[in-house]
């Protein structure tokens, strides 16, 4: 049997047992020369995050990866992104993409790709800090600002707009973003980090919107936060003087419980790694 | 982006430069030396002194961004009224007739001044100009809504109104704000005010709309609430007011009886302005004088 005839039966059996498996297909999405990477028969609860080559994103990915989920971790590179490609390695329910979240055409040529695939939970995990010493008072870096405002808020925005139909089509719907205490205008006492702040405070509304605009539609839309833990995104000389810094292992662990915890009653809201909730 | 601090690590320096200002900053060099803090450049400035008098001749002057109509035409109109003097700024001031006939009946008090709030090194040029010139109540009065139609979830984001409208509403005043500081610490008044929007308040968010502006809208309250905090240390007091719906072209379209009119609107942020002392800095002040939950 030549390699085309085996090719063109596998295709037909993928979207056959897609079709069996009664999840039909999600959008087109304008994109219908981009191969669709087809669902397995056996439906698996699935999860998507961006920002996995590292820090609590790739902790987010080892995490479901232990409960059987499946798994499109995405990052920008993926070629250098080792202990993602080590974790997936081995594991045909783990799907590695490139995508850098501010590229808004890669954005929708990844929904397409996956409009077969229902996606049960959303997890907006890509963001940055900026560097303080971008943010600073009397030497605001005002070019910074728009690539921040670019990764952590609109990024994730975007992301749902490209993948609601992929989230409507699943069992738990839940559309998750990492968002950060530092977003709480509310808790502000010490003046900095305008930048990676007002990015925070920026997408919470925007989700607190799109909780509100999905909600009758059983998409539950949530913002939870890790607390400050031991990744890149604290240099490390920083991370010595912070007192009781969380381990990216726990911090994430919180972060899906408390992901888990959500439903259409608590949609829209802002968790704390410990369960409570931040005031705006 | 290599080297990103986290928000938290950020807050244990700043919580520490805090003590450190506080001992006088004699020692614990090295955390001094490896942090560059807001707080730290801004207590490095000299203002200078620039009021000849504080007697009952000084003339206090209001500097108000998007002037040309609606309530930033109304605010200039009725500070000059009191008696203030006016710095009006405006996109296209040749087109701004309404601006231009208040600047026939007080010529001496009302000055014009072309500024697109987003052009930085414009604004850089104008706070040169006034360099010498107290500012008691720097107004940020500019914004844009982006269109309702711009900001369909799911329908039709337009990502690139997303930016403008991030630009004229959040970034601008902080831009204008880094600008003109030091002409506010030099003044009698001493106020920064920006005019946000209910709409910003995520608490009260209760239908989706305006995915743009609302965001917007809470970076901008963000951005205020820290630089109330950073500013406090020289007396100046920084505060968000609210109009309520007005009755001018930015809420063109909808019912008129659903709209305050334009000269309430502005008299209640006035009263609201005046109102604030240092003790309430950073506020989200309603125009009923209630405060409005972030």
């Amino acid at each position: 049997m030549s390699s085309t005839i085996d090719a063109d039966r596998r295709a037909l059996l993928a979207a056959l047992a897609g079709l069996t498996a009664s999840w039909g297909t999600i959008r087109p999405a304008g994109a219908e020369d981009i191969e669709a990477v087809t669902a397995p028969a056996q439906p698996r609860t699935t999860v998507l995050i961006t920002g996995s080559n590292r820090g609590l994103g790739l902790e987010f990915a080892r995490q479901y990866a232990a409960r059987d989920w499946r798994i499109i971790a995405t990052c920008r590179r993926p070629e250098s992104a080792d202990q993602l490609n080590e974790l997936a390695s081995g594991n045909p329910d783990m799907f590695v993409e490139a995508l850098d979240v501010t590229d808004h055409e890669a954005v929708d040529r990844l929904a397409a790709r996956y409009r077969q695939v229902p996606i049960d939970v959303l997890v907006n995990n890509a963001g940055i800090g900026g560097g303080m010493e971008n943010q600073l008072f009397g030497r605001l870096q005002y070019e910074v600002f728009s690539t921040v405002m670019a990764v952590n808020a609109v990024g994730p925005i975007k992301m749902a707009e490209a993948f609601i139909e992929h989230v409507k089509a699943s069992g738990l719907k839940k559309i998750m973003t990492v968002s950060s205490s530092q977003g709480s205008i509310a808790q502000v006492n010490m003046p900095m980090l305008y930048w990676y702040r007002s990015s925070k405070s920026a997408v919470n509304m925007l989700m607190a919107n799109l909780a509100l605009q999905l909600k009758r539609r059983g998409v539950t839309v949530g913002l939870v936060t890790p607390g400050a833990t031991a990744t890149d995104f604290i240099a490390e000389e920083f991370r010595k003087r912070i007192p009781n810094i969380r381990q990216p292992d726990q911090a994430t662990a919180d972060m899906i419980r408390n992901i888990d915890r959500f439903t259409l009653e608590t949609t829209g809201q802002f968790f704390n790694y410990d369960g409570s909730v931040l005031p705006w | 982006m290599s080297s990103l601090t986290n928000a938290v690590s950020a807050l244990w320096l700043a919580a520490v430069l805090a003590l450190i200002s506080v001992f006088g900053g004699a020692a614990v060099s090295p955390v001094r030396a490896a942090a560059h803090t807001g707080p730290q450049i801004l207590d490095q400035q000299e203002v200078p002194v620039l009021q000849e008098s504080l007697g009952e001749d000084y003339v206090p002057t209001v500097l108000i961004t998007g002037s040309n109509r609606g309530i930033g035409l109304e605010f200039a109109r009725q500070y000059l009224e009191r008696g203030w003097s006016v710095i009006a700024t405006a996109r296209r001031p040749d087109a701004a007739e309404a601006l231009n006939a208040l600047a026939e009946k007080y010529p001496d008090r009302l000055a014009i001044e072309q500024l697109d709030v987003t052009d930085h090194a414009r604004v850089d040029a104008l706070a040169a100009k006034y360099a010498d010139r107290p500012i008691d109540v720097l107004l940020n009065n500019a914004g844009i809504g982006g269109g309702s139609q711009n900001q369909v979830f799911a329908q039709k984001m337009d990502y690139a109104v997303f930016e403008e409208v991030l630009r004229v509403n959040a970034v601008a005043p902080l831009k204008i704000t880094e600008a003109f500081w030091k002409q506010v610490a030099a003044s009698r008044d001493k106020k920064i005010i920006t005019v946000s929007s209910s709409q910003g308040s995520i608490e009260r968010a209760t239908r989706p709309s305006l995915y743009f502006y609302r965001s917007s809208k809470a970076a901008l309250n963000m951005v205020m609430r820290n630089l109330a905090e950073l500013l406090k240390r020289r007396e100046i007091i920084v505060g968000l007011v609210n109009p309520g719906p007005t009755d001018t072209d930015f809420m063109a379209g909808l019912p008129k009886s659903m709209l305050r009119p334009t000269p309430d609107a502005v008299a209640d942020m006035l009263r609201n302005i005046d109102g604030l002392t240092l003790e309430t800095t950073g506020s989200f002040l309603q125009y009923d004088g209630s405060i409005i939950p972030w």
